[in-house]
């Protein structure tokens, strides 16, 4: 008896220390942002593993400036769901939406958000709790918005999450926080997409996160976090972004009669002008690589757990399932990234 | 992904006028960085694009004899249903038309053509629930819109039956367009078109079914074939240009040279060229085509867009990142090279081009050889083409200079004048680009007389010299020059260019002086002006425990103040002072009036009203954005005064309230310290301890001295941070 009970005390002595941060206390979920939901079979295999937690981007409101209203666009096309797959509806509003709906117009934008939500999960019989809203408001359109997430709260009775970016963690006297029941920090897209061959990665990159992260032990909301599965090439002519792709990677830039690798970390210039993947790429243009991996995430996580307050339970949600390159990500990985927090 | 560039200042970046050197019928092409289409911004999609034509098409087909307006009706507007109706009417099978459809004019058109026109339009108002595609403009429920299946082999029906060519033309049309949305793996679409398209004229409806034929080819992957026949649609007239290019998208290199190699003929090959120039690059283009044909109309396009883009990069600067030369300077290159040839059919269109690249490059002297050649082309009599030059010319004038002296000055009153009147609308040019001339000759021009130290000139010429109002002495300078009598014509021609009048500088002068507490100066200086009253919002010489600019705007005053009253009152009230008057009452209103022209109070319109001045007026709230100018936020002179009427009250209230006051003005310093960051709590931040002192030391003696006063009652009630230091200690 005697010593069941002195293992009592060492467990009881250990206890305190592990659970300042007890690992392995957060899920896996992936944000689903094409407009065609179409699994294949590796990327179904792979939701299942991690967790089943999808969320489906459902469709974007944008502003029609010629007629002066807000309409749906890039509405989501589900087809085949699979089985016990929980779904959270995601929606992204543009900021210009805000910049331009009258105050006076912002409930009944809840309401077709809401009905156009209702119709497309009605269509697939899907269940939700919860809906996430995504928009990069500015001190501009803040009322507005905020408006329209307590009108929608009120009218979809679900859980309400909205996205946050990093500025608004740090600013959050003059941005203002949401009130919904969850955020979800958007850890990525931190720096400026930008020309300088030797500037670091715009997608992740820790100086510029750790220029905000601190501010996060303060902020009042609950969070949940978005880390990035994405790479990207950035199109530079003559000095300046001309545009991103995601769809030209390592493979496309590895083609040396066309690409020559130059200075800085993954930068390649053409040395002819020719197309490419539906790209014009003119001689002497530069693409700049921006890529994430599993170090990435690490780095990421590492950097996070370090400031985000305790709480219960930690959603992580990876950006995104439909590009992902499961060359770089399996299971294992993501496990392991989610693990830490 | 798409990622657009949000930068979007570009709209008057450029001095070189497209209209003046291409065919209109490329206009929706011209460059431009802030719309899709030049002078049409985006076009109103797809559905409406061929309205007219359709209407017109029908007119003609009746000898003007079916009335346009019900037209118009009948293809736009009416339902299947509406049509129905309107057909039974016209065969007498219905006796009367329901009232809301309006009456069909249709003079002596013969039954049969009429039936045969009704019949088509029956087949046609079907088409339209797949052909129409609105369907993601909207919050209503998202319809679907795939193709009836049993509409085709009516269309075919129809088209066996019909005899008449140009309704027949039409049916052709919509069979293939039918088996175009209806996607099905057997290409009908290509069958359809290639069987019967040698029945008919190349005209608009011909193309726009080879349109459909071109989006079979993009959904099969075969990119070489679509872009070729949407090249030949492109080609054929203004109309389809817009939907042609913006379906016109080679995909790798091999689907290109793919499409090259369709071309049936050179004009065919230029077409190709000319349109991955307008897309894509226009230098790579250019050179191709000059090599075929250099007389090619479809040359002149993309010269001007070589121009336009090459004008955009000249803001940027020196951007870029790596050690490649600029790839301008290949266009540049280029064409100089097919100037100098002088095969072209505009020669001075080339000829102006080389010169104004060379002095976008900065070669000076090169660029006045090209316009003197250009200039000897010019077509005879055309007026626009010389307003262009004279622009030019102008901008390489200025720029060429190595100094302001009497006779650069002498040579520049005509054209700053002439200048200034298209800026003020005195003379028109039709679409002469001319705003950025403006600032490039102003800029170049202010820079000489910089580095000649003549800062007045300078100013005049470019008022952006940060501390030039800083100083009164120098404004008084300018004040001077405007109201000289006797302005040389130069100096006349120049303060067209000088942005702030008279008044403006009183003004400035005037609250200088106010914030140095010159207030006889200052109303000396508010008197000067031209009555120009604007009311202050709020009584400035009041005061409240806690700030409320809106409640003070609010609030019923006996007596607004302008500028001038108010700093004459101000004044009125320092002299008793001096005096010894009411000293209480007085330093206690002077207090307010000082703290309330600072960004705190409730008077920020008083600063905020001076053009001139420079710098924010309204607080950062980012770190590393300007600060506002000291004189703007700070507290001394409000603390001086309070502190005055402090020592001069009579009772215990009045001491409080002069406390109280005292220490908002110390809260504000804390707001002031460069080491405030926004947080709540004072000790987060880095802000110096004195000044937090100052702060909390007034609390002290507020508590410690006048706890008993009703004044500080109503604090505790009022003012939150107060309550919770007094419920602390």
């Amino acid at each position: 008896m005697l010593k069941y009970f002195w293992w009592f005390i060492i467990v009881a002595l250990l206890l305190p220390v592990a659970s300042c941060r007890k690992p392995g206390n957060a899920s896996t979920a992936f944000y689903y942002w094409k407009t065609n939901f179409n699994l294949n079979r590796q990327q179904a295999a792979l939701l299942k593993q991690t967790g089943n937690n999808a969320y489906i981007h459902f469709f974007d409101v944008s502003w029609n400036d010629q007629e002066k209203r807000s309409y749906p666009n890039a509405v989501v096309q589900l087809n085949e769901i699979p089985a016990g797959l929980n779904i959270i509806p995601v929606i992204y509003i543009t900021n210009k939406t805000f910049e331009n709906i009258a105050d006076t117009a912002v409930t009944t934008l809840a309401v077709h958000c809401n009905r156009l939500i209702n119709e497309l999960a009605a269509e697939k019989k899907i269940g939700y709790t919860t809906v996430q809203v995504d928009c990069d408001w500015s001190l501009s359109t803040r009322g507005k918005y905020f408006s329209f997430l307590t009108a929608f709260k009120k009218l979809s009775q679900k859980q309400l999450e909205a996205t946050i970016r990093l500025h608004q963690v740090k600013f959050k006297d003059r941005t203002g926080i949401p009130s919904v029941d969850r955020g979800v920090l958007m850890f990525y897209n931190m720096g400026k997409l930008n020309a300088g061959l030797h500037q670091p990665n715009s997608i992740y990159n820790e100086e510029d996160a750790g220029k905000y992260i601190d501010y996060l032990s303060v902020y009042p909301l609950k969070l949940d976090i978005a880390l990035p599965l994405f790479s990207w090439a950035i199109h530079i002519r003559d000095g300046r972004v001309i545009q991103v792709y995601g769809k030209i990677g390592r493979q496309q830039l590895a083609d040396r009669s066309h690409f020559k690798q130059i200075e800085g970390q993954a930068n390649y210039r053409a040395t002819a002008s020719f197309f490419m993947e539906g790209v014009y790429v003119k001689q002497n243009d530069i693409f700049k690589l921006e890529e994430t991996d599993g170090n990435t995430l690490n780095t990421a996580a590492k950097q996070i757990t370090q400031h985000l307050p305790k709480q219960q339970h930690t959603t992580i949600i990876y950006y995104e399932l439909a590009n992902i390159d499961l060359s770089k990500f399996n299971q294992e990985t993501i496990t392991q990234i989610s693990a830490r927090f | 992904m798409i990622w657009a560039c949000a930068d979007s200042y570009e709209e008057e970046y450029s001095v070189f006028t497209p209209e003046y050197f291409v065919n209109k019928q490329y206009s929706p092409f011209f460059y431009t960085g802030n719309e899709v289409y030049y002078g049409l911004g985006y076009t109103d999609g797809s559905n409406t694009w061929y309205n007219d034509n359709i209407v017109d098409e029908w007119y003609e087909h009746f000898n003007h004899q079916f009335n346009k307006a019900s037209l118009q009706y009948l293809l736009l507007k009416a339902s299947a249903g509406a049509v129905d109706s309107i057909y039974r009417k016209s065969t007498g099978s219905l006796k009367a038309l329901p009232a809301k459809y309006p009456a069909i004019v249709t003079g002596n058109i013969s039954p049969k053509m009429l039936n045969a026109f009704y019949s088509y339009l029956r087949l046609a108002k079907n088409a339209e629930a797949y052909s129409v595609n609105d369907q993601y403009y909207s919050w209503d429920k998202v319809k679907p819109n795939h193709s009836p299946v049993n509409l085709g082999p009516a269309l075919v029906g129809a088209y066996d039956k019909e005899t008449d060519p140009f309704i027949k033309e039409r049916i052709w049309f919509q069979m293939v367009r039918y088996y175009y949305f209806l996607d099905e793996p057997s290409n009908r679409t290509v069958k359809l078109f290639d069987q019967f398209k040698d029945h008919f004229p190349k005209n608009l409806i011909y193309y726009r079914t080879m349109g459909y034929v071109a989006g079979y080819y993009h959904r099969q992957k075969n990119y070489a074939l679509s872009n070729y026949l949407y090249s030949l649609c492109y080609d054929y007239t203004y109309k389809l240009k817009i939907p042609s290019f913006w379906s016109f998208h080679p995909q790798n290199e091999s689907d290109w040279t793919a499409t090259l190699k369709l071309a049936k003929t050179p004009e065919e090959k230029i077409t190709l060229w000319h349109m991955l120039g307008v897309q894509y690059d226009a230098g790579r283009a250019i050179k191709t085509i000059a090599a075929i044909n250099p007389k090619s109309e479809k040359l002149d396009l993309l010269l001007s867009r070589l121009i336009n883009i090459r004008e955009v990069g000249t803001g940027w600067g020196n951007t870029t990142t790596d050690s490649v030369k600029k790839s301008d300077n290949a266009g540049k290159r280029l064409v100089e090279d097919i100037a100098s040839k002088n095969n072209t059919a505009k020669p001075y269109y080339w000829n102006l081009a080389a010169g104004y690249l060379n002095f976008l490059d900065s070669n000076y002297t090169s660029a006045g050889k090209y316009y003197a050649t250009a200039k000897n082309q010019f077509p005879a009599g055309d007026k626009m083409i010389v307003a262009q030059a004279k622009l030019l010319d102008m901008m390489l004038y200025i720029k060429s200079l190595k100094k302001m002296d009497a006779n650069a000055e002498a040579k520049l009153i005509e054209p700053l004048n002439w200048l200034a009147n298209l800026r003020d609308n005195k003379l028109k040019i039709k679409d002469l680009r001319f705003s950025n001339a403006i600032s490039v000759c102003n800029l170049a021009i202010s820079r000489l007389y910089k580095r000649q130290d003549n800062t007045i000139r300078e100013v005049c010429f470019n008022n952006n010299a940060q501390d030039f109002y800083a100083d009164s002495a120098r404004v008084q300078h300018m004040i001077d020059l405007l109201n000289k009598p006797d302005k040389t014509a130069f100096e006349k021609a120049m303060l067209r260019y000088y942005p702030i009048t008279l008044n403006n500088l009183y003004y400035h002068q005037a609250i200088m002086l106010a914030y140095q507490q010159k207030l006889p100066e200052a109303i000396a200086q508010l008197k000067k002006m031209t009555p120009e009253n604007f009311l202050l919002a709020g009584n400035p010489f009041t005061g409240r425990l806690t700030d409320c600019h809106d409640c003070d705007h609010e609030a019923p005053q006996k007596q607004k103040f302008t500028p001038l009253s108010f700093l004459q009152t101000l004044y009125t009230l320092d002299s008793e002072i001096k005096q010894g008057k009411n000293v209480y009452r007085n330093a206690y209103a002077v207090a307010n009036a000082y703290y309330n022209i600072t960004y705190y109070g409730n008077a920020r319109l008083f600063y905020e009203s001076d053009v001139v001045a420079t710098g924010p007026t309204g607080r950062y709230y980012y770190e590393d954005e300007p600060r506002m100018d000291d004189k703007l936020i700070s507290m001394q002179v409000a603390i001086k005064y309070y502190q005055l009427a402090r020592k001069n009250a009579a009772t215990n209230e009045q001491r409080a309230r002069c406390t109280f006051m005292l220490s908002k003005c110390a809260l504000n310093e804390v707001y002031n310290d460069p080491g405030f960051n926004g947080y709540e709590k004072l000790s987060e931040g880095k802000i110096s301890k004195a000044v937090i002192d100052a702060y909390y030391n007034y609390f002290a003696e507020l508590k410690a001295k006048y706890n008993q006063t009703a004044y500080y009652k109503e604090a505790l009630k009022e003012c939150g941070y107060f309550k919770t230091y007094a419920d602390k200690k």
